[in-house]
Parts: structure tokens; sequence; C-alpha cells
């Protein structure tokens, strides 16, 4: 597996925020919430949730939108955004390097920018990319190297209890049994991220300010 | 100062630490008389921290989640200071740093009544007590209790600077005794007001002293507070040179 590192409450000005790498894919998450927001957004019952994704060159395009959305997707399912009603929580997404994991660094960044500025969940979530390459073998954070010679990948996202799968993106031709495997050997590295992040906010909490 | 694992300081002991989700207490007979504070759930018999941070627990058998955090949510009988936006009729509309604007009528103020009310330009700062506050209503200040007995200091008197810190930093400030305070004050004289909002008003007899104290303060945000203590002669030396 990749090296993970991270550096939380990287931005002064943001409740929460965090710069965070997978192996030489790199993206800073920033927090704002619950906070104001649009008359035309405000919910009776409840906080409106918005991501917005950059990428490191370029304009934001289609490709940008799908990331927004399963990160929009995820997020949903695990701020307790009933506690909130009638505010808004922005998260943005600034990709500072990409090579390959852009969607599942950008995730677990989203969740440690979301744990730094304290924002209520029921837990955290943890995203992990694989790839099957032709000859059968699947590779957990696969660099863009090894991407471009794999005939699938896939990412799932998975809740901090149960394992849960919150959310999944997958491109390309998988069959069931090769979905099945990577789906397992990802909820099995998934335990690696959350132990990394609980890591990280023991560090915090110990007053020491950066993290590897 | 970093709090152990295990420590008790002043009665509250320092549990652990959580993520969101972490089961804290499982719920028996036995456990009848325990409260939960911020940062818990409870949920089917058993209670979960909703924010990571320190777990604590008071003399009192009280569990809460203490997180580092910067946005204010506002919550009733704590101090905070606001900003006058505008009037409107009878009531004027406060930013308190909330996701909503507070409230304060222009009566509850001391001795103000109906002949003699209160005057608040946009820009004044007051310094008051937030009565009412949950998720559903706006929250509302007043600066005088249900016995016309003076809460907070009304408006804030001219020439100080207010800033604002981390929620957590200004909870450790609020303490008068407070060793950085202290010794803050052995070289400079100056009046100190936090809110629980996090913002904080200084007012000293010199410009300079004040952006010292603030420089001070804003200091405990990435150092310890033994770390900021020894850097704060440093501090105040390098300013008293510059102007």
């Amino acid at each position: 597996m990749a090296k993970h590192a991270c550096q939380l409450n990287f931005l002064s000005r943001s409740d929460g925020s965090a710069l965070y790498s997978i192996g030489n894919t790199v993206a800073l998450a920033s927090v704002n919430g619950p906070g104001e927001v649009k008359k035309s957004n405000r919910h009776y019952n409840r906080s409106h949730l918005e991501v917005c994704y950059s990428p490191s060159t370029g304009q934001s395009m289609i490709g940008e939108r799908t990331l927004e959305s399963v990160i929009l997707h995820t997020v949903e399912q695990v701020i307790l955004v009933h506690l909130h009603p009638r505010t808004a929580t922005n998260v943005t997404i600034q990709e500072m390097q990409s090579d390959g994991l852009a969607l599942s660094t950008s995730v677990n960044a989203t969740c440690l920018a979301l744990l730094d500025a304290g924002v209520q969940m029921k837990s955290p979530f943890a995203a992990v990319t694989c790839c099957l390459t032709p000859s059968g073998t699947i590779i957990i954070e696969p660099t863009e190297a090894e991407l471009k010679e794999s005939e699938a990948l896939a990412t799932f996202v998975f809740d901090g209890q149960a394992l849960n799968v919150l959310s999944a993106h997958q491109e390309g031709c998988l069959d069931s049994e090769n979905f099945y495997a990577c789906l397992r050997k990802c909820q099995t590295a998934a335990k690696d991220v959350l132990n990394f992040y609980r890591r990280i906010m023991e560090e915090k909490y110990s007053s020491d300010k950066s993290y590897n | 100062r970093a709090a152990k694992m295990g420590t008790n300081i002043g009665g509250v002991e320092v549990l652990r630490v959580v993520l969101p989700g972490d089961e804290v207490l499982q719920l028996n007979a036995d456990k009848a008389d325990i409260s939960i504070g911020p940062g818990l759930r409870w949920q089917e018999n058993v209670i979960c921290a909703t924010r990571s941070g320190l777990l604590k627990k008071t003399s009192k058998n009280l569990y809460y989640v203490d997180t580092h955090q910067k946005r204010y949510i506002p919550n009733a009988k704590e101090f905070v200071i606001g900003i006058v936006i505008k009037k409107t009729g009878n009531n004027y509309i406060i930013d308190i740093g909330a996701s909503d604007k507070a409230t304060i009528s222009e009566l509850v103020f001391e001795n103000s009544s109906k002949k003699a009310r209160k005057e608040l330009k946009p820009g004044d700062l007051i310094f008051g007590q937030i009565l009412v506050a949950n998720k559903n209503i706006e929250p509302e200040l007043v600066c005088i209790d249900v016995f016309n007995n003076l809460v907070g200091i009304g408006s804030l008197p001219d020439g100080g600077i207010m800033f604002t810190l981390p929620l957590h930093i200004a909870r450790l400030i609020v303490n008068p005794k407070n060793s950085l305070l202290l010794m803050i004050a052995q070289k400079i004289k100056f009046m100190l007001l936090v809110g629980f909002n996090g913002r904080v008003w200084v007012k000293a007899q010199k410009q300079k002293e004040m952006v010292t104290i603030m420089n001070c303060l804003m200091m405990l945000e990435v150092m310890t507070l033994e770390e900021a203590k020894e850097n704060i002669y440093r501090l105040h030396t390098s300013n008293s040179k510059n102007f």
C-alpha cells in the first residue's frame, strides 16, 4: 500500500482543512460550516451540503462534476444534517497533484477536514481504489502508470463502524467474481486508512502540529 | 499541559481520543445517573461520539467530547461578543459569528427604559449573554437578566481591538487565573473580554501593547501554554523596540 501523509488545519481561515496525500497524489480539502446559507438553498429541517472540486490544471468540467457527486453522496450519509437546520456546510477540494488516485485522495481529505472542523458525523469514512490488471491481479492504490495498463478500476468508500459500502465508483469491465474480490481487498485496506485517521487525531490532541 | 490519558485536572478526567461513531458507554440499569454533554449522542442504549476530540468526564458523571474547533454554535447562558448590524423595530440584529444572527431588545440594557432607550450604531460591540438558543430558532441576547441585574456589560468602550481565536483557546483564557494572562499582566495593564464565540476584546493604554497581547494570545493556536510563556518576553521586547 502507498504511503499516506496528512497535515491538519493547513488553512488558517477555514473551519477545518486537511492537506492529504496517498503516494504522489495530493489533495487539499477545506470545510466551512454549519454557516449561513442562501435563501434558495435553505431547508427547514437540515443543513445544505455542497461540494466543490477544483482540478490542478484546466477548468472544472464534467469529470470534476462526477467526483463532486460521489463525494456529496458519501458525505450526505455520514454528516448529521438534521442537527443544523437552515444552515449550509461547504466542502471545497483543490487537487494539488494527481498520480491517478484523485477520487480516493479527495474523499479521504474530505473526511480528515470534517474531523478537523468538528462537524458532527455518524462515523468517519475511508476510500480505497484498486485496479485489475490484464493478468487478473488486483493492485490496491495503483500509480498512474499501473492504471494505464489495467483493465478496470474500482473505488469503494467504507464507513468507519461496520465497513459497509457508502459509495462505489467503477470504470472499465469487471465481472461479478472480480468485483467481489476487489471489494473484499479494499475492505481490508480500509482498516489501515481508518487506523491512520485515529493516529492523526491522537497526534492532534497531544498538541503536536505536523504529521506524517 | 498537554492532556495525557487518564489524568485528572481540576476534577475533569481525560479518558481518550475518540472519533465519530466510537462507542463510549453501554447503558445498563446501574449507570442510571450519567449526563451526556456536547459531542455525544444517545442511540438505542449506546452512547456514541459525534465529533473527534478528547473524551472527558467531570466529577459529577458528565461525559462530553472536547473538540478543537473554530465554528461557534450558540448555546444558552453563554457569554458572547457581538457586532451590531442594524436596528429593526425595537430590536437590534447582532452578528455573533454563528450561522444565524442574534437579536437583542433595546430595553434589556442597564438603565434602559421605554423613555430612555439604548442607542447603538452599526459596528458597535456588545458583550451579552445568550438567553435562548437551539437549532430551530434565532438566538436572543440579553445584557440584563430577569432580576434586572447586569449581565455582560452592554456596549464596549471605544479604543480596544477585537480578534477571533479558536473556541478551545478562548475557553482556556476565560479563566482569569490563567498563567499566561498573569505573566502578561506583570508587564502590561490591560482589560480583556473573552466571548465563548471565540471573539476576544482587549484594551490597553497604548496601541503597541494591545497588538502585543493579541499576538501572545494568537500564539496559543500553534504552541502549547509552556512554549507560549517562553516566547512572550521576546515578543514584548521586540514590539517595544519597533515603536
